[in-house]
């Protein structure tokens, strides 16, 4: 585009090819070149995971790691990380076998209402990958911008450190109740 | 959702490709805005805040984000300033203040230094403007007032309330700006120009480039004071930043935030207390004078100064 | 991604093409034939009652439902049976539901506070290519409220718009852009009148008050309703006060701040039937509302709650711009999908009430709280809402737990024009339990004797009534109490920490779910109704109107299945989303639904398990009552070897019929008294909770830092204490957020000027203190297992824990909330003044010198403390009521054994002088008793 004469006198915005690698999948998108991240994430490549909260980078429930770096995608120019990797929520677990973080929100109270988790996911899960044994403070710091109005927190922090100690090695992940382990008909008591 | 307003991005690759750029909108009549991170602009854009049908990034141009202890790139992000090490620990203290540490991934010292006055009649969407006619700032072409301080319609009294300008202040830096006509290296305590609306000495078609620091900065020490109701996203509702070269108290520099339209380095109050701290305070209560724009009121921040002051200067990092 | 990463159990390890694991491979073999979990657990007798013979510890007795349970999940720290759809990203929540062929909608909202629609021109919007539909008010003219006494709202301006924000016409397009152009191109021509902002302005005659009500209206004030209650005995008050305390408090709105903006997607299917997306926590109301402004039958609206992003109710209204998406939707025959930006959100509101309160506290010689007296004057903004009951909940829900001489309460609930409006967590009780419990705290500074046992001298005990009437049956407050003394070690702080450190007390009272139901109920339906379905393969399906909002409702009513017919959890689906399939719950609001719907849910499973037991007890020939279930299993309790399992159980009691079918039901006792107003505040159970807050004050800027939390809620019974825990500290995080930052500015033209969560300050992880939560089960007789509620109560004793700790730290007491830096340093400022000291750091601090008082209380307390407990177990059944205290019998109503003890729900002439301010709304006279109307 640079060096044409490419001047246009309408207030209009072109569309242009959006690609990325989101999740591991290639995807390519046509978005206008005014697009932010979140828009083209949700609407154009099927990202409804990432959540929008407030639009203005204050609630952080649209954070997602561009390049495995935690980023609010509300206020990120789509086309200025075009051909980027993309990670969401949803590709955070293995399969659909839970990643230890999400396994630690659910079992931890993490996540109430869940709207935020997403984010929150995204935001630790990029601070474990960097920091396998953050300290409380690391913790906070690293989601200081994720906004929860159900947790206050406490339970958050909690599951964020019990998801470090199972990337260190020092626990290790257990299903919780809640994940199908069992059959419906047992032969009889096991004395 | 926030629909963002209809504009072209232009992403060039290099310095000249964007003053290429810049050039040819200017010669065309058309209005442009720069994005470096964009944490500033686009919630401004959301709100449909001064919108130009051009904007230019300069996300795309290699060089600009050298971080070390003389020089920062415009494009440098703050996260990186604050966490790198590199950069002088004042600096990165400010830097580490700002906003959230999602905010700082893509927030740029360049975006920060020419971050846009915020006024809680002006940061507002559309529609709410609309329903108080506008204001001097974005008046939409309606002539509107002020409505800060109403039937005065020559200046804008939007506050600055960015946090690295201060201490750059203090540390004597220069920033270099580049345009069409060529590129100039001015201190930053005169980079700023007193009215909400004009901000900065930034020409039609200038940007920032980099910021550069005296060679001795390693030898100056101080402190950044921020004054705000929680610890993540606000933004500061009063700052001090104070330095002083180690073990000479006579060379003592002062710079406040978030109480006027600019930034500004206090070299009188400070000269004509001879040093002492409670007189540079008083001194500074008296010269500045904030308006009822942010969240807190204006008493209480300008009064707040004073803790503020002191604290910096007699608490270094 | 999480590379390091070990496998579930019992999960498989067979992998994919492109390496990861394959999903959903459990070893599931056909019922019957064993398994991955062939053998039944033990039973966990950690989970059981110990009267039942387990080792759960039952301090406070036992309850009838002991003998259900089965340890297998009550009690246990269970996660919520929905979060993994939440941790993958999959749980969908309103803006989430994207129906093929969508169109966008979009509002047009007022500029002004308060105009006359003259005309709306939509004509030029309506000729915008990919403008599929336009409607305005005309098209909905039934109005609708959530109360029925109150239904002053229509989908769009009919006549007036009455807030900067009002909804006045909508569109629908094929995308955003369309539909954000076409809202400007629609032209509205408004008659500007004059704007009500300061709630006391609304107590004054006006040319136009914002509604009108008829023969109901009071003069031609904006004042929407007034209450007047007395009980007990106030003119001999003088002359046995020992100690007075007088609070003029103001408030500032706050708004729920939930993290999910309102979205609502609409969908008319080809028979004609309306589908409705809404992340709702009162799904019924609104279906009962869109039945009356769309003008069709309910069962031809299935209302669809989506997974709700955060409610705290503020998704409890049926909202118009739920209304606006059906009617576009019908107009396009295309499903229509609205989604709010954040300043929308704050325009719709129905956050807590900006409020001003007086309150005045006497205490008499024996330290015992002779006089009560709350005023509260409360800004309803727009809309009435909710409005109706907060009006009564700012002063009923203030008669416990103390016991009380005498109550006197007047409240005003005022239009003017500002968003509406309504509940929020702890909904009408939050402000004035802040204002007294401040009081509290002054009155024992003035007495010179510890806060806290001022407290536990003068508690209700269990199984009494308040003041006014209301049943209370279990209460925790004196172990609240005690335990957060312990655990802050109290004594060895309060009052004896430096200038800038402080601690402070504060206790809680809240309902259980609410007497009566919103709806006028002619025929006595029930609150709660739970359906269960258990087909061949044992699943078991619960169906349930309960509106999970993330506070893990559905996780409740699962566990409590599970708990009684002793199945693992992950065999229980609840199926809670569709009005079509689910019967009907009045919803998520008053912290009803643990306690109705979970009762409901126990009724249903009784009636499966009894047919389970029969069916075995056949096949085993013994007696039902012999057998004992556990893990999938049935057997005699004798002999655990002779059995049969669930499956074969069921398949049993299947025969001839197929699936096993049941259903459950809750509804209130009768009770209360019968005055006007007597049923608001009425609950089957209430809540008690006691906080201690540690506060640092930075006396240089007033910056207050609220660094601990010892937080002791009474819940019952703690279904999951997960889950209780989480409702603790996250009513802590929003309670700070009150107490401290967070407020809804309306400057000075009546703009909302911070409608957007950067300036609208909810506390960020910083600014978390760190809470120990205090789980006390005070195991209430009616509850399901025990168990009251823990969403709303825990927020309460937060924000005057704060306020008294800031003044044990600082000296000064700030009757403003929220404590935001600049009114604290004032404050402080003005002290110094008072005192000529220049320096912050010479403030002097409050003291505590016991009086002769102080062991005068501790030896009732003592004797208290006896009585509490014997009557928690039973052991003492006979009848209390609030004024034994005071000497009253307790056999007898206090009216009839004292003539000066009266109940007057009106002012007598020689009162209507003496009134506060809420209280001068009843200086007015309806029109309907005025010589000429209007």
């Amino acid at each position: 585009m640079v060096g044409e004469d490419f001047v246009s006198m309408i207030p209009a915005a072109p569309s242009e090819i959006w690609f990325g690698e989101v999740n591991g999948q290639k995807k390519e998108v046509i978005a206008k070149s005014n697009s932010i991240l979140l828009d083209v994430l949700r609407d154009k490549a099927g990202c409804l995971g990432v959540k929008r909260g407030c639009d203005m980078g204050t609630c952080g429930c649209c954070t997602v790691m561009i390049d495995g770096e935690p980023r609010l995608s509300c206020l990120t120019m789509a086309h200025d990380v075009s051909g980027c990797k993309i990670t969401t929520v949803e590709g955070l677990s293995d399969g659909s076998h839970l990643a230890p973080i999400q396994q630690c929100f659910a079992d931890y109270g993490g996540s109430q209402c869940g709207f935020c988790t997403p984010g929150f996911l995204v935001a630790s899960q990029a601070l474990l990958d960097k920091n396998p044994d953050p300290s409380e403070k690391e913790i906070a710091c690293a989601i200081e911008g994720n906004l929860c109005r159900c947790t206050g927190y406490q339970q958050i922090i909690q599951s964020i450190q019990a998801a470090a100690a199972i990337h260190r090695g020092d626990a290790e992940a257990v299903a919780s109740n809640n994940a199908a382990h069992s059959d419906p008909h047992p032969s009889g008591p096991e004395i | 959702m926030m629909l963002m307003p209809p504009f072209e991005l232009h992403r060039p690759k290099s310095i000249s490709d964007a003053c290429d750029i810049a050039a040819k909108l200017l010669a065309s009549g058309q209005e442009f805005d720069w994005i470096a991170g964009g944490t500033d602009l686009i919630p401004n854009y959301k709100w449909h805040i001064n919108s130009k049908p051009h904007v230019i990034s300069l996300a795309g141009i290699d060089g600009l984000s050298t971080i070390s202890m003389t020089e920062i790139g415009c494009m440098a992000r703050l996260h990186d300033i604050a966490e790198s090490g590199e950069a002088h620990p004042l600096v990165a203290e400010a830097a580490s203040k700002v906003a959230s540490s999602l905010i700082r991934r893509n927030a740029t010292l360049g975006g920060n230094l020419c971050l846009d006055t915020r006024c809680f009649w002006f940061n507002q969407t559309e529609e709410w403007r609309s329903s108080i006619d506008w204001c001097h700032k974005c008046d939409c072409g309606t002539g509107a007032d002020c409505r800060v301080i109403p039937n005065q319609n020559e200046l804008c009294v939007a506050t600055y309330q960015g946090d690295v300008a201060p201490t750059l202040m203090v540390l004597d830096a220069h920033v270099h700006l580049i345009g069409p006509n060529g590129e100039r290296k001015i201190p930053i305590s005169e980079f700023y120009k007193l009215d909400g609306m004009t901000r900065n000495v930034l020409e039609p078609g200038e940007f920032m480039l980099r910021v550069t620091m005296p060679e001795d900065i390693e030898n100056w020490i101080g402190a950044y004071r921020k004054l705000r109701i929680r610890d993540s996203w606000d933004f500061p509702e009063a700052g001090a930043a104070a330095a002083w070269l180690k073990g000479d108290r006579s060379t003592l520099r002062v710079a406040t935030t978030a109480l006027e339209s600019i930034p500004r380095r206090h070299d009188d109050e400070v000269a004509e207390s001879n040093g002492d701290v409670k007189a540079i305070c008083d001194a500074i209560f008296r010269t500045t004078k904030p308006v009822n724009n942010t969240a807190l009121p204006p008493r209480y921040r300008r009064n707040m100064i004073k803790v503020l002051v002191k604290r910096a200067c007699e608490d270094p990092l | 991604m999480s590379k390091d990463y070990v496998q579930q159990a019992g999960m498989s390890k067979e992998v994919r093409v492109d390496g990861k694991r394959v999903a959903g491979k459990m070893r599931f073999n056909p019922p019957g034939s064993g398994g991955s979990r062939p053998k039944m657990a033990e039973r966990d007798l950690e989970f059981i009652p110990e009267l039942e013979g387990g080792n759960e510890a039952q301090p406070a007795g036992g309850h009838f439902q002991d003998s259900y349970r089965t340890g297998t999940t009550v009690g246990k720290r269970t996660p919520l049976v929905d979060a993994n759809a939440k941790v993958t990203g999959q749980a969908w929540y309103g803006d989430d539901i994207r129906l093929p062929n969508e169109l966008i909608g979009r509002i047009v909202r007022s500029p002004y506070h308060y105009a006359k629609v003259k005309s709306v021109d939509t004509s030029k919007a309506e000729e915008l290519p990919g403008v599929i539909a336009v409607s305005t008010g005309v098209d909905a003219p039934s109005k609708f409220g959530v109360l029925p006494v109150t239904k002053d709202e229509h989908a769009m301006a009919v006549e007036k718009v009455r807030h900067v924000g009002d909804l006045v016409a909508c569109v629908a397009a094929v995308d955003e852009e369309t539909a954000r152009q076409a809202v400007t191109l629609i032209e509205v021509e408004y008659d500007v009148l004059d704007a009500v902002h300061d709630p006391k302005k609304g107590l004054l005659d006006v040319d136009e008050p914002i509604h009108w009500r008829g023969p109901y209206h009071i003069g031609s004030t904006n004042v929407q309703k007034r209450v007047f209650q007395e009980f007990g005995d106030r003119e001999s008050l003088e002359n046995t006060t020992k100690a007075f305390h007088n609070g003029k408090w103001k408030f500032m709105g706050v708004n729920h701040g939930f993290t999910e903006p309102h979205a609502v997607v609409a969908h008319w299917d080809p028979n004609g039937r309306l589908q409705l997306y809404t992340p709702q926590q009162v799904p019924h109301y609104a279906h009962r509302a869109l039945a009356t402004v769309l003008e069709v039958p309910m069962h031809q609206i299935n209302v669809i709650r989506t997974f709700v992003g955060g409610g705290f109710g503020g998704k409890s209204d049926p909202f118009p711009h739920e209304m606006c998406a059906a009617i576009l939707a019908r107009k396009a025959g295309r499903p229509v999908r609205i989604t709010f930006d954040r300043e929308e959100v704050f325009w719709v509101n129905r956050g807590r009430h900006p409020s001003h309160i007086e309150v005045k506290i006497n205490a008499n010689e024996d330290a015992k709280i002779s006089g009560f007296e709350i005023d509260a004057l409360i800004d309803g903004g727009g809309f009435a809402s909710f409005g109706h009951v907060t009006s009564y909940y700012n002063g009923v829900l203030a008669t416990a737990p103390y016991e009380l001489g005498s109550f006197h309460y007047t409240g005003a609930r005022v239009w003017t024009n500002k968003p509406a409006s309504g509940a929020m967590r702890g909904h009408g009780a939050v402000n004035t339990r802040c204002a007294i419990e401040v009081g509290l705290d002054d009155i024992a500074e003035k007495l010179q004797v510890d806060p806290i046992d001022l407290r536990l001298a003068n508690l209700l005990p269990p199984h009494s009534k308040t003041i006014t009437g209301f049943r209370i049956t279990s209460n925790g407050m004196r172990q609240a109490l005690e335990r957060v003394r312990e655990g802050s070690n109290w004594t060895e702080k309060f009052r004896k920490l430096p200038l800038g450190k402080g601690i402070g007390i504060g206790c809680g009272f809240f309902i259980s779910g609410s007497g009566l139901p919103i709806h006028w109920d002619p025929h006595n339906f029930p609150h709660a109704t739970v359906h269960l379905q258990i087909d061949m393969d044992g699943g078991v399906t619960v169906h349930t109107g309960a509106a999970d909002i993330g506070q893990g409702s559905s996780t409740a009513v699962a566990q409590v299945v599970a708990e009684v017919l002793a199945l693992p959890l992950e065999m229980v689906h609840v199926r809670s989303h569709e009005s079509d399939t689910s019967p009907v719950d009045l919803g998520s609001y008053s912290s009803r639904v643990t306690f109705m719907n979970a009762n409901a849910a126990i009724g249903a499973a009784l009636e499966i398990r009894e047919k389970l037991l029969n069916a075995a007890g056949e096949m085993l020939d013994l007696e039902p009552k012999m057998l004992v279930l556990n893990d999938r299993r049935i057997y005699n309790k004798r002999d655990p070897t002779i059995g049969v399992s669930y499956l074969d159980a069921l398949h049993k009691s299947q025969e001839d019929i197929g699936a096993l079918i049941a259903s459950g039901a809750y509804r209130t006792p009768p009770m209360g008294g019968i005055h006007k107003g007597a049923a608001a505040g009425l609950a089957p159970a209430y809540s008690f909770s006691a906080y201690v807050a540690e506060v640092e004050v930075d006396v240089d800027t007033g910056l207050i830092k609220c660094t601990n939390v010892w937080a002791a809620h009474d819940c019952g019974k703690a279904l999951n204490p997960l889950a209780v825990e989480g409702q603790i500290i996250g009513s802590c995080h929003m309670g700070l957020g009150q107490v401290l930052s967070e407020q809804m500015v309306y400057g000075r033209t009546g703009h909302l000027q911070n409608p957007n969560f950067l300036e609208y300050k909810i506390p960020s992880v910083h600014e978390m203190p760190n809470v120990t939560p205090i789980i006390i089960e005070s195991c209430d007789p009616e509850g399901p297992f025990g168990a009251k509620e823990a969403g709303e109560g825990p927020l309460l004793p937060i924000l005057p824990a704060v306020v008294n700790a800031v003044y044990d730290a600082i000296g000064v007491r700030i009757n403003d909330l929220p404590l935001t830096p600049d009114k604290v340093w004032a404050a402080i400022s003005k002290k110094m003044k008072k005192l000529k000291i220049d320096d912050p750091r010479e403030l002097p601090v409050p003291t505590l010198d016991y009086s002769e008082l102080q062991e005068k209380l501790e030896e009732r307390s003592d004797e208290h403390k006896l009585r509490d407990s014997r009557r928690q177990r039973m052991e003492d059944k006979g009848p209390y009521l609030n004024g034994v205290l005071f000497g009253l019998d307790p056999t007898l109503p206090p009216e009839e054994q004292d003539e000066t003890w009266k109940i007057s729900v009106k002012p007598d002439a020689s009162q209507l002088e003496n009134l506060g301010l809420a209280g001068t709304a009843w200086t007015k006279k309806e029109q309907r008793h005025m010589e000429s109307g209007k």
